[in-house]
């Protein structure tokens, strides 16, 4: 994971990094970030909805053989190519795509939940609680994060469910740090205290208080979680503990094709470009988000 | 400092445990069972045999005395039986430690070597074209998976142009140069994983650095650009640098997964993905727990080095 973005999220921007930076070039730097802002959210943004409507752009079936060739190279009617069986690589990306993103924004939703949980309980009950929360979650975070998913997937089974839970589960400790920082700079200023006084209930606590205040922070955390499920789900396909054939992810078609290495460069080329744009843009997109959330705070 | 030292060492014990009973106890309570994985689809399996299998594997016991044999058993060095084939996993885990070891070693090396450098000149001067360029690959590489940098050196190097092998690992005894040969993608790609890391955090740091007031005394009286960099700014960087080699070692410790499964190297991280693959939770959970020790331990020296060398954290708290 990005942990500059990590720190920076929890720390806010180092003043000195600004203060290195002329002036007179701020100008010129703000229209830029503006710029890569709108270009790196827009990137995987519509690469999401390209794959949303595969069933109705996609060539050909998804699983359908010798619509050509085998191991046909790029070409007006297969964009992508063929694979093995001459089914085509174009129509498979954008289903594997659509899979991968489904994983993905599944396993982000059920971090954030677990993970903001985790972090604003911590933050808002301190003491004993915050520090057993803490700890355990420093515990799961001492486990290399591909070996911890190898051992709930041996557990679970290797299927799309279970793939959204763990990688869900995975990434929530990391969130629950950030949203506990991130809650701890809100219960210290004024208007928590004020909340407290006039004895608002914790529901109200979370939600009206620091949730809004939070948002943020939380928006660009919740990017950074799509690009390492992106990430996660590839790798465990890829080691063939992920997704299954017939089904298709981007991870299990890199899989497949690196069985293929020195038959057909297409093969591995595509999906490995989808995944890295996706994390890329992705990765831009979170960063960006931080910044502006820094400057507008200032 | 001993009051620190003797708190840092029980945190570390407190995550020693915790990891074994998250490992352990997550391999006991999920729905897979491994038994039934080991017999497929054989026909004929009675309940006898299962039951005979579950006693010699010790499935009979309740889950606390399972975990206090098998901590108890890693404490003699003696992890348990393999599920699958009939070896000891000490014997399992002790073959795959060395090419582990050289490749985990070897990429840290190799991101130090061109991480260190690159983030000194792009701090020297911020902003400026070293700086833009070197960032825009590290924001690169960081979106840069290592399945898919193992992949594209397989296809540059071994498949087109046949200058190195594509996958395995030949031990040190068979001479210097074969194992190398073998290292060398491998290992860059895991550094080409790291190095962003390293780069991003040591540059902010040195940029924090070299705005402080003791940089400008040294200007001011004169020492030359290059020592006041190096002599100055360098050293109080690279303390804050060092915990990111911890975590750096934690990164290249999960790498090791992915890039042996890519170059074919039989290492801890497959043999990890075989056991995964297989069900073998007696090898599943010792390789795990081996190497999230090893990760434990070296944030553990880490920090300890830090406080060692910087009079100035001792008096933070924990």
């Amino acid at each position: 994971m990005p942990d500059d973005i990590v720190k920076e999220l929890s720390q806010g921007a180092q003043p000195s990094e600004r203060a290195a930076h002329p002036r007179r070039r701020m100008r010129g730097f703000r229209l830029w970030g503006r710029v890569l802002l709108i270009v790196s959210g827009a990137v995987p943004l519509l690469l999401f909805l390209t794959f949303l409507i595969a069933p109705l752009i996609a060539p050909y079936g998804p699983n359908t053989q010798g619509t050509g060739l085998p191991f046909a190279v790029p070409s007006s009617a297969h964009w992508f190519g063929t694979d093995e069986l001459g089914r085509d690589l174009f129509t498979r990306v954008l289903y594997g795509g659509a899979l991968s993103c489904e994983i993905a924004l599944g396993a982000t939703a059920i971090a954030m939940i677990l993970g903001v949980l985790w972090g604003f309980i911590a933050a808002m009950r301190g003491k004993i609680l915050d520090e057993v929360l803490m700890r355990s979650a420093d515990i799961v975070m001492a486990i290399p994060v591909i070996l911890l998913a190898l051992i709930f997937i041996s557990g679970f089974g290797a299927n799309e469910l279970s793939l959204i839970v763990v990688i869900g589960f995975l990434l929530s400790p990391s969130t629950a740090r950030i949203a506990r920082s991130v809650a701890l700079t809100e219960t210290s200023r004024d208007y928590y205290s004020a909340a407290v006084a006039y004895g608002a209930s914790w529901r109200r606590l979370i939600l009206r208080e620091i949730f809004p205040n939070a948002r943020q922070s939380l928006v660009a955390m919740s990017v950074i979680n799509v690009a390492n499920a992106i990430l996660l789900e590839a790798s465990l396909s890829f080691l063939g503990l992920g997704i299954q054939p017939p089904q298709d992810s981007l991870g299990s078609l890199l899989q497949e094709g690196f069985s293929f290495l020195y038959n057909s460069v297409a093969y591995l080329f595509f999906p490995a470009l989808i995944i890295v744009i996706l994390i890329w843009s992705l990765n831009v997109f979170a960063d960006q988000l931080a910044v502006f959330s820094d400057r507008r705070a200032l | 400092m001993t009051r620190y030292l003797v708190r840092r060492v029980i945190v570390s014990v407190v995550m020693i445990i915790g990891t074994s009973v998250l490992i352990f106890g997550a391999l006991r309570i999920l729905p897979g069972n491994p038994i039934l994985t080991r017999f497929g689809a054989n026909s004929g399996v009675t309940a006898a045999d299962i039951a005979k299998i579950e006693r010699q594997l010790g499935f009979d016991h309740p889950l606390v005395v399972q975990y206090w044999n098998w901590i108890a058993g890693v404490f003699h060095g003696n992890f348990g039986k393999s599920y699958f084939s009939q070896f000891s996993v000490t014997t399992l885990i002790a073959q795959r430690i060395p090419p582990t070891l050289e490749l985990t070693v070897g990429s840290i090396l190799i991101c130090l070597l061109i991480s260190v450098p690159a983030a000194i000149l792009s701090a020297v001067r911020p902003g400026r074209s070293f700086d833009r360029v070197s960032s825009m690959f590290a924001s690169f590489a960081l979106a840069l998976p290592a399945f898919v940098t193992g992949i594209m050196f397989l296809l540059i190097f071994s498949v087109h142009n046949r200058l190195l092998p594509a996958g395995g690992y030949a031990p040190l005894s068979k001479g210097v140069w074969p194992n190398i040969r073998l290292m060398i993608l491998p290992a860059c790609t895991l550094a080409i994983a790291q190095m962003p890391l390293v780069f991003r955090f040591l540059r902010g740091q040195l940029v924090e650095e070299l705005s402080a007031s003791y940089v400008r005394t040294a200007q001011g009286k004169g020492a030359p650009r290059m020592r006041v960099v190096v002599r100055h700014a360098l050293r109080n960087a690279l303390i804050p640098g060092l915990t990111m080699l911890g975590l750096v070692t934690g990164y290249a410790l999960g790498g090791v997964v992915v890039v042996e499964y890519v170059f074919g190297m039989g290492g801890l991280g497959s043999l990890a993905v075989t056991a995964a693959n297989q069900r073998d939770y007696a090898v599943l959970q010792g390789t795990v727990l081996l190497i999230s020790t090893t990760f434990i331990i070296v944030s553990l020296v880490v920090d300890l080095t830090c406080q060692f060398l910087d009079p100035r954290l001792r008096t933070q708290p924990l």
